[in-house]
């Protein structure tokens, strides 16, 4: 059991970064496993993609490199294509089912 | 943790919690008498025509996939602003290369009549 | 002593905007707890000396896929999106794979902490500037071809976006 002293240290260490990534990453693999409408099956990767860029730059940091920091712009960059695309395959998959339930879009062809 | 932030953060700090603080506060303090009239939205005295969440068409939709796009390229222009003088002729052939593909895309969003309000 | 108080501020935010990303039925809602999770890792970042990726997060995440989100939020029709169910009929299931997941990376952490063996922290050649300075060099110099890549990867962006929502006109 870490005592307050060490809870309130002096310097983060770069494991809490690391605990934290992997919170928010099986927060968002809980939410891509549990929900049903797309766009927040969406949301949920882009939080998982959050987490994977913060353990990024927390190692980055610690090793005082700035390679880190470019993967994740990197990773950032493909995100808006992603979505970009993503969502307007969405749009039109809403259009020709008028549902955003992913069950619900079982086939690929109408 | 650089030092130089320390008011920002005390800054940004202060302002996420005063709005919640206050919020919470009045909740207690005012009176509740809600009335259909009171809960509508309010645009400067004219009846609402209709609710906000709405279907809007998909143009906007365009306009926002061009918009995050460009915004992408712009980022990508920003490093390469602060080190102008040092890159050189090879950084100017680089982000010419970069430029000349996405005004590409540019060009054929054009033609294909993306950016026409029709 | 303030950094960690203002890890554990950020850090905060981050995990209870997620949690509510994840809990919340409206979609519109989601969105708006996702932008405060972005916000919270964006002060994280720049506790890590990352200035250009927090200015990066907050203009195009926060700024452009964000609102590329909420603008989709509001081309289908909502009420209708609303009505229809918002969690899996086996939620259970799903949170206790998720749940699994974080308890085996909780304990290889736990196991494993002291066998971590980073590299010794490269002492860069001095550079003059900040982050963004240092950023630029590498980025230009030592990642060249996948710069030029992202160039073409926006093209396929444009392309396929325009493509898909053209089509509903």
């Amino acid at each position: 059991m870490p005592d307050l002293a060490q809870l309130l240290a002096a310097e983060v260490p770069l494991s809490w970064y690391l605990i934290l990534s992997v919170i928010l990453f099986v927060i968002g693999a809980a939410g891509f496993l549990i929900r049903r409408n797309i766009i927040t099956v969406f949301m949920c990767i882009e939080l998982m993609l959050n987490a994977v860029n913060l353990s990024f730059i927390a190692f980055s940091h610690k090793l005082k490199m700035v390679d880190g920091h470019i993967y994740s712009f990197f990773v950032m960059v493909v995100a808006a294509a992603e979505a970009a695309v993503g969502l307007a395959i969405i749009l039109t998959v809403f259009k020709n089912r008028e549902t955003l339930e992913i069950d619900e879009v079982s086939s690929l062809k109408l | 943790m650089p030092e130089g932030y320390l008011p920002i953060f005390i800054f940004l700090i202060c302002a996420i919690l005063f709005p919640l603080v206050l919020l919470a506060i009045f909740r207690y303090l005012r009176p509740s008498l809600p009335i259909p009239v009171k809960l509508e939205a309010y645009e400067c005295g004219i009846r609402a025509a209709s609710n906000a969440r709405g279907r809007y068409t998909v143009r906007f939709y365009i306009v926002a996939i061009l918009f995050v796009v460009f915004d992408v390229e712009t980022i990508f222009l920003f490093p390469w602003a602060v080190r102008f003088r040092q890159l050189a002729w090879f950084g100017v052939a680089e982000v010419a290369v970069f430029l000349s593909i996405l005004i590409v895309g540019y060009i054929w969003a054009y033609k294909k009549g993306a950016l026409e309000w029709v | 002593m303030t950094e960690t108080v203002f890890f554990y501020c950020f850090a905060a935010l981050a995990v209870a905007g997620a949690i509510l990303t994840v809990t919340m039925r409206n979609a519109v809602h989601c969105a708006i707890s996702l932008i405060a999770s972005l916000g919270g890792v964006a002060g994280l970042y720049l506790m890590l000396h990352a200035e250009f990726l927090f200015a990066v997060q907050i203009v195009l995440y926060i700024g452009g896929i964000m609102v590329l989100f909420l603008f989709v939020i509001m081309l289908v029709n909502l009420e209708a999106a609303a009505r229809e169910r918002q969690f899996h009929r086996s939620w259970v299931g799903g949170l206790l794979c998720a749940g699994g997941t974080g308890a085996m990376l909780a304990w290889f952490w736990l196991r494993g902490a002291g066998t971590l063996r980073l590299p010794p922290a490269v002492q860069p050649t001095p550079r003059e500037g900040g982050n963004v300075e240092s950023l630029a060099m590498v980025l230009f110099r030592d990642y060249l071809v996948p710069f030029e890549l992202a160039s073409l990867l926006l093209l396929v962006a444009i392309v396929g976006g325009v493509m898909m929502a053209k089509k509903r006109i």
